[in-house]
């Protein structure tokens, strides 16, 4: 080994021992976790793509596919102060064919009581329209994201729900398909779906101990019924255009508190 | 003895961990700059976030002409966006993806993206790095999947390889496929006819006939074919029969009925090779095109204003007046540009059988 390469190899040693170190970070008194668990429900039974149900206009349905966007989580202290979980890492798509994308585990989170839990169901506009570059983790296109964008229409769809029902169309193979999207353009003013949720609760602590769980309980029964009827016999394929805002505006409120628990 | 050899080991481990780093981040890569033509508006596209280089530019351009990205391998982004067309497919009215499906809109041609605000004839794709996956997936296009075609490029040692000296990366994910398509894409800048040549001072002369074109040109198209890109960017609806049943234009976007037919203004640049013309291709001739805007246009509620005269649609412009304006479309061709090397089919896939060539029938064209 030549003197060069010897020290080469040692300064190396060294960057990289240091690196590690310096990654290593004690967990702060100052901040914990919060877990979010969202449960995708039918008549207040876990829903099940195995399962057939009959919706409160009287349709009988199977689902083969609920999948949807939450991001821009906020979270509000006793005092009205708020934590917004930076935007990079705050951007996630929950699958009902995957249990672990259910529970988002939000780090770093300042300890406090807090009341209050604020979330975006899609991807706000501004992500919509940056460059590949930004499009990373759940919102990659050519992986996680997987048809959960529209290339033809830039644009992210936040709200997916698909399954078979004998009142859509036989020539549709009775197939009922809801992608909603939209985010409000760019050049010019298109529709605009994002919608904003807001849960209270009981203050819960957050420290260094144990982050305590939100459940969020995502109740797919209303889908059809919450503020305007949804029939699939009338709408059984709703993708881009005004429809989908009615859609929007039901899904919306179908997200609600469940238990808060301390741990 | 026997603990420091443990020690030792992790040494070397760890030493040759930092070293391998160290040679991924710091990989020889040559920026490239692209020349910004002084009668050009600023680039819309942020060429800071994905700075190009030479490595991937020829890696996008490898990635342009391989059938790789069709389903069943037999079309390529160069099978409908050819350089002798300036990217555009000449003779196509539509254009014919995997299984000879035929497309509902002429393919544009592909130059001075990098300038362009919109994409597509109803600019419903607002950013170039996602301008790609609109044919991609299209299943009457290259039928696609992102996620398959990544896995492709990733089961091949060949483009992991490449991927790595542009990118330095190890794994070829979306984003830096997509980068290194805008990379090669980006480099596509036309600016060298003869017009150009005549507006710069460079060298470049317009006959008499030229430059009477060019004055009407300036008062009769130039308000929506802005010189410079030869657009304005604007979506207008130019009076191209069209019932709607298939196609609305800008509408389908926009979702506004204000929008209905309204499509892209195209540039004009190169316009001797994009034949045929209008958004469904439906014109074969620039003298037919300009019959269209004096007696063809037809009415209808979002017929663009300026299409209108006295209340009456077309524009008026006579025989004589049209001839010249031809010459002077003609002075907007680039051959340096459809003839660039560098834009060129790379010579690996030249002898590689096209199917899609082969066997498409031009009987199916309207």
């Amino acid at each position: 080994m030549s003197k060069s390469m010897k020290f080469q190899v040692l300064l190396c040693c060294s960057v990289f021992l240091f690196c590690g170190f310096s990654r290593y970070e004690k967990p702060k008194n100052t901040e914990g976790t919060v877990i979010l668990k969202f449960n995708n429900l039918f008549n207040k039974e876990a829903l099940d793509f195995e399962k057939a149900y009959t919706n409160a206009h009287g349709e009988k349905v199977k689902f083969t596919l609920l999948n949807y966007f939450i991001s821009n989580i906020k979270l509000t202290k006793e005092d009205g102060s708020t934590y917004a979980v930076p935007q990079d890492s705050s951007y996630f798509l929950v699958k009902q064919s995957d249990p672990a994308s259910k529970e988002i585990t939000l780090n770093h989170i300042p300890s406090g009581k807090y009341s209050a839990l604020t979330f975006t169901i899609g991807v706000d506009s501004l992500r919509n329209t940056m460059g590949i570059g930004s499009r990373t983790g759940a919102l990659d296109v050519g992986a996680t994201a997987k048809g959960m964008y529209w290339v033809w229409n830039s644009g992210y769809i936040f709200f997916k729900l698909e399954g078979t029902s004998p009142a859509a169309p036989e020539k549709q193979k009775n197939v009922f398909n809801y992608h909603i999207g939209g985010f409000g353009g760019y050049r010019s003013k298109t529709m605009n779906n994002i919608k904003t949720r807001t849960l209270a609760f009981k203050p819960v602590v957050v420290s260094n101990r144990k982050g305590p769980v939100i459940d969020i309980n995502v109740e797919i029964d209303h889908f059809f019924d919450q503020v305007n009827p949804i029939k699939i016999a009338e709408k059984s394929s709703v993708m881009w255009g005004e429809f989908s805002t009615k859609i929007s505006e039901n899904y919306v409120s179908i997200f609600n508190l469940g238990n808060v628990s301390s741990k | 003895m026997f603990k420091h050899k443990k020690v030792l080991i992790s040494l070397c481990i760890s030493a040759y961990l930092a070293i391998s780093a160290f040679q991924i981040s710091n990989i020889q890569r040559t920026f490239f700059k692209p020349e910004i033509p002084s009668n050009f508006p600023p680039p819309v596209y942020e060429l800071k976030a994905n700075p190009l280089t030479e490595e991937g530019i020829e890696l996008g351009r490898t990635l342009f002409y391989d059938p790789i990205l069709s389903s069943d391998g037999s079309t390529s982004c160069g099978s409908c966006h050819q350089q002798f067309a300036a990217f555009a497919h000449q003779d196509h009215p539509m254009s014919h993806g995997v299984d000879n499906q035929f497309g509902r809109r002429n393919a544009l041609p592909l130059f001075n993206l990098l300038f362009s605000k919109t994409f597509f004839w109803d600019g419903g794709v607002h950013s170039l790095d996602f301008s790609p996956l609109n044919a991609l997936e299209n299943e009457v296009e290259l039928n696609e999947q992102l996620d398959n075609v990544l896995k492709k490029l990733n089961d091949s040692e060949e483009y992991r390889d490449k991927f790595k000296k542009a990118f330095g990366v190890s794994e070829i994910t979306s984003k830096v496929f997509l980068q290194s398509l805008t990379q090669f894409m980006a480099t596509l800048v036309s600016a060298n006819s003869r017009y150009d040549k005549f507006i710069r001072n460079e060298g470049g002369l317009l006959t008499a006939e030229e430059k009477e074109g060019l004055e009407l040109f300036e008062q009769k198209c130039s308000s929506c074919h802005a010189t410079g890109l030869f657009t304005d960017g604007s979506f207008r609806n130019n009076g191209v029969p069209n019932n709607y049943r298939f196609d609305k234009g800008r509408e389908e976007i926009t979702l506004n009925a204000s929008d209905r037919g309204k499509y892209k203004v195209p540039s004009l640049r190169n316009i001797e090779f994009t034949a045929p013309y209008m958004h469904d291709g439906s014109i074969s001739s620039l003298e037919k095109v300009l019959d269209h805007y004096t007696s063809g246009v037809e009415q209808s509620a979002t017929l663009d204003p300026l299409l209108k005269q006295n209340n009456q649609p077309g524009l008026a412009i006579t025989d004589p007046e049209k001839k010249k304006i031809i010459a002077f479309l003609m002075t907007l061709s680039d051959r340096e540009f459809i003839t660039d090397k560098r834009f060129s089919e790379p010579e690996l896939f030249l002898n590689t059988p096209k199917p899609n060539e082969k066997n498409h029938s031009h009987t199916n064209n309207r």
